[in-house]
């Protein structure tokens, strides 16, 4: 059904999605983020790579305002989405993050049934009028985020009680129900085995023909697998951003060459 | 440095050498001192079993005899030439014939009854009386007044036996005590004992002390614990409705909305303090603030209520807070990362979650408060409360009542030993009402809690 669609599947930076400039980050006195700039690109996945520390989290949770419960945090700089400033004082970052949906490093899926899961979102937003509606929401974010065969025989079962792999694609399952535009992923694969891990990134594929997603990784083959574009990140600095192939293949910056062929991190 | 992991070197080669069927020194020394620490704490918890198990028996043996008492069944010729000598059959008339009208009656049943017995004895029937309770005459002409139809015939009632006669049989008074004794004589004991044997007396089980109402000094057989109880009661329904939504909402908004400033940790370090201030410092806030301030009729368990309610305030807080900070934050991230906004993560998530530490906390507050007597001291909710059967809620709050902390102590302050047993007999009350809200507590957990 994808297949119609396959030939936009392009990745220029003609479309683009979040355009982040001077961000910088603190909190309490540590400088986090130091002068980032960033532009996503529209259904695209775009990889944040480096070494531990260096700030990647940190920069994915300012695309959705994550930072703003961090009462130690400061965020400075603009980052537009569709060209409107989300640090805005006008911006509702609850109305945001329902446009910028976000997968957490450690499955969080709540203390209720699978189905209740994948369905919160949707009900707070009132994206479903009727029950009828809101199965087939659930049913197609299960089915998006590969959990359904698995899940349907229970979905009244708690979604707690799943395994480690099922939990995060029951997150990721809750994040798209919501059809959010952006989709944020910090290390998803993180608590995974390989063979959940690629079918998460199997997911990342196909969500990349409706979402723009940014994914944090360690796994440098991860990166390389699924992303279009990889932006290395080092001490708080945005070092080198570019193309996937690039990146892995050619680097301009000496740091980056030196943390993908393993001599820093 | 480099002596340090020479030094750890020689260990490690010490250690190399060594079979692991021997046990070495320093393990030795680990397991005796592991096995030493599971002695002090089984002693620790023998200790803690045998006090409670002491203290229990005690207050079972104590307090079960509070809850029988003796009974003698008369059959009272109601004469219709005493309480209605005109034959009027008026309730109005019998109305206005006093006590003192009916203490012959009683006193004929009574030497009819012990007649039959056919025991012998020199005590007139003025001084035989002295073996039944003196509330027995107000007893029976509050029956009468109820059925005026009753004028005329026998009837045959189970009148209180007085207190001294009732610790004849439960082994609190003896024939030595009663030597000097002005209401009883040892010769009493030899006709009780003879209308024991007749079936006439008897001991069971007195309903009204777990519902009557206290009594005066003198007649400790009549005293019951009821109306104190509906005075605990109606504090307990102030306190839960006033603390419970106030401390929930207090602690919710310390705990999630609150900036973390100065001024908030002020508030949190008062609320810590607030715990520990002794209860009758609450107590004689509330004389001031409520009765002498705000006008509120003293005695009232509306009062009583508010007082506790400031008191139980805290630790309530306190609990529901901990509750609240114990749910782990990724679940507010998830609500929040889907596009909840800060109160729907607290009330769709977070609160539930936190619910069955904030019962438990609330219980506990409660459980504090009903054994809380100090501040009512204050207050002037001790004291004999005769009846008052309050007829409504709002009437429950504002009539003067006792509780039933306060009322066994009222009790124990009181100089006849029959009602040092009527304190143990509410202490026993006490603690039913305690575990009934203990098992409250573990149910409505059981109810909350997701074990997913
Ligand atoms: N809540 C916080 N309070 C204070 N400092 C923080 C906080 N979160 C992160 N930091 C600091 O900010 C810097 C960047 O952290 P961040 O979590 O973004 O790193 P990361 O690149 O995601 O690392 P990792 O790959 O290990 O997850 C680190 O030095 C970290 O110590
Ligand atoms: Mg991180």
């Amino acid at each position: 059904m994808y297949d119609a669609k396959l030939d936009e599947r392009v990745t220029t930076m003609d479309d683009i999605k979040i355009s982040a400039r001077g961000v910088q980050v603190w909190y309490g006195d540590t400088h986090a983020i130091k002068d980032v700039d960033v532009d996503i690109a529209d259904r695209t996945v775009t990889a944040f790579i480096g070494p531990s520390g260096c700030g990647k989290s940190t920069f994915l949770r300012c695309l959705n305002r994550m930072n703003d419960t961090i009462d130690s945090a400061r965020v400075e700089g603009t980052i537009l989405l569709d060209d409107e400033n989300i640090y805005d004082k006008r911006v509702d970052p609850v109305q945001l993050r329902a446009k910028v949906g976000m997968v957490f490093q450690k499955p969080n899926p709540f203390p209720k049934s699978i189905y209740d899961n994948v369905a919160y979102g949707p009900r707070i937003h009132g994206l479903a009028r009727n029950k009828a509606e809101l199965d087939d929401i659930v049913e197609k974010a299960l089915r998006r985020a590969a959990l359904w065969n698995e899940a349907k025989d229970r979905l009244q079962a708690p979604g707690t009680g799943l395994s480690g792999g099922q939990q995060q694609r029951l997150c990721i399952a809750r994040a798209v129900a919501t059809e959010p535009e952006v989709l944020l992923m910090d290390e998803p694969c993180s608590a995974l085995d390989p063979i959940a891990t690629a079918q998460v990134e199997e997911l990342i594929d196909e969500l990349r023909e409706n979402f723009s997603v940014v994914i944090v990784t360690h796994s440098m083959q991860q990166a390389a697998r699924v992303s279009q574009r990889t932006a290395f990140f080092h001490l708080g600095n945005l070092v080198e951003y570019d193309v996937t192939d690039r990146i892995f293949t050619n680097p301009s910056d000496p740091r980056t060459e030196s943390y993908i062929s393993g001599r820093i991190g | 440095m480099t002596d340090f992991t020479s030094a750890g070197g020689e260990a490690v080669e010490l250690r190399r050498g060594q079979s692991l069927l021997t046990v070495d020194r320093k393990t030795r020394r680990r397991n005796a001192a592991e096995g030493r620490f599971k002695v002090y704490g089984l002693i620790a918890i023998s200790i803690a079993l045998v006090m409670l198990v002491i203290l229990l028996v005690t207050i079972v043996v104590r307090g079960i005899p509070a809850f029988t008492q003796t009974f003698v069944s008369l059959d009272v010729p109601l004469r219709a030439e005493v309480l209605d000598p005109d034959g009027t059959g008026d309730p109005e008339v019998i109305r206005g014939v006093m006590t003192f009208g009916y203490a012959p009656l009683i006193e004929e049943a009574l030497a009819d009854a012990v007649a039959e017995t056919g025991v012998q004895t020199e005590i007139d029937a003025a001084a035989l009386v002295q073996m039944l309770s003196s509330g027995v005459a107000a007893d029976i002409r509050d029956r009468v007044q109820e059925n005026p139809e009753l004028v005329g015939e026998t009837v045959t009632i189970e009148v209180l036996a007085s207190s001294r006669a009732d610790g004849y049989f439960k082994g609190r008074v003896t024939r030595e005590s009663l030597e000097r004794d002005r209401n009883l004589s040892p010769a009493h004991l030899d006709v009780l004992d003879a209308m024991r044997d007749a079936g006439i007396v008897s001991i069971h089980f007195n309903w009204d002390f777990v519902w009557g109402a206290d009594a005066s000094e003198s007649r400790p057989e009549e005293a019951g614990i009821g109306v104190a109880m509906i005075g605990s009661f109606f504090m307990m329904l102030v306190v839960l409705v006033l603390s419970l939504p106030i401390g929930v909402a207090a602690s919710i908004y310390l705990e999630e909305f609150a900036p973390k400033n100065r001024f908030t940790d002020l508030i949190e370090v008062n609320i810590s303090n607030l715990a520990a201030v002794p209860s009758i410092v609450f107590g004689i806030l509330g004389l001031a603030a409520f009765i002498q301030f705000a006008g509120l009729p003293q005695s009232a368990p509306l009062v009583g209520g508010l007082v506790l309610t400031l008191m139980t305030l805290p630790t309530i807080i306190i609990s529901t807070r901990a509750s609240l900070k114990a749910v782990p934050p990724s679940i507010r991230d998830a609500a929040l990362g889907v596009g909840a906004s800060k109160m729907q993560s607290v009330f769709h998530h977070v609160l539930p979650l936190a619910m069955p530490g904030i019962l438990t906390g609330t219980i506990i507050g409660l459980a504090q408060a009903l054994g809380e007597t100090a501040p009512l001291l204050l207050i002037g909710m001790v004291g004999f409360i005769a009846s008052n059967r309050p007829d409504g809620l709002a009437e429950g709050l504002l009539s003067p009542n006792s509780a039933m902390p306060a009322q066994i102590y009222e009790w124990a302050k009181r100089a006849d030993p029959a009602y040092y047993e009527r304190a143990w007999g509410g202490i026993i009350v006490l603690l039913l009402f305690l575990l009934a809200m203990n098992l409250i507590a573990i149910l409505l957990r059981r109810r909350f809690e997701r074990r997913w």
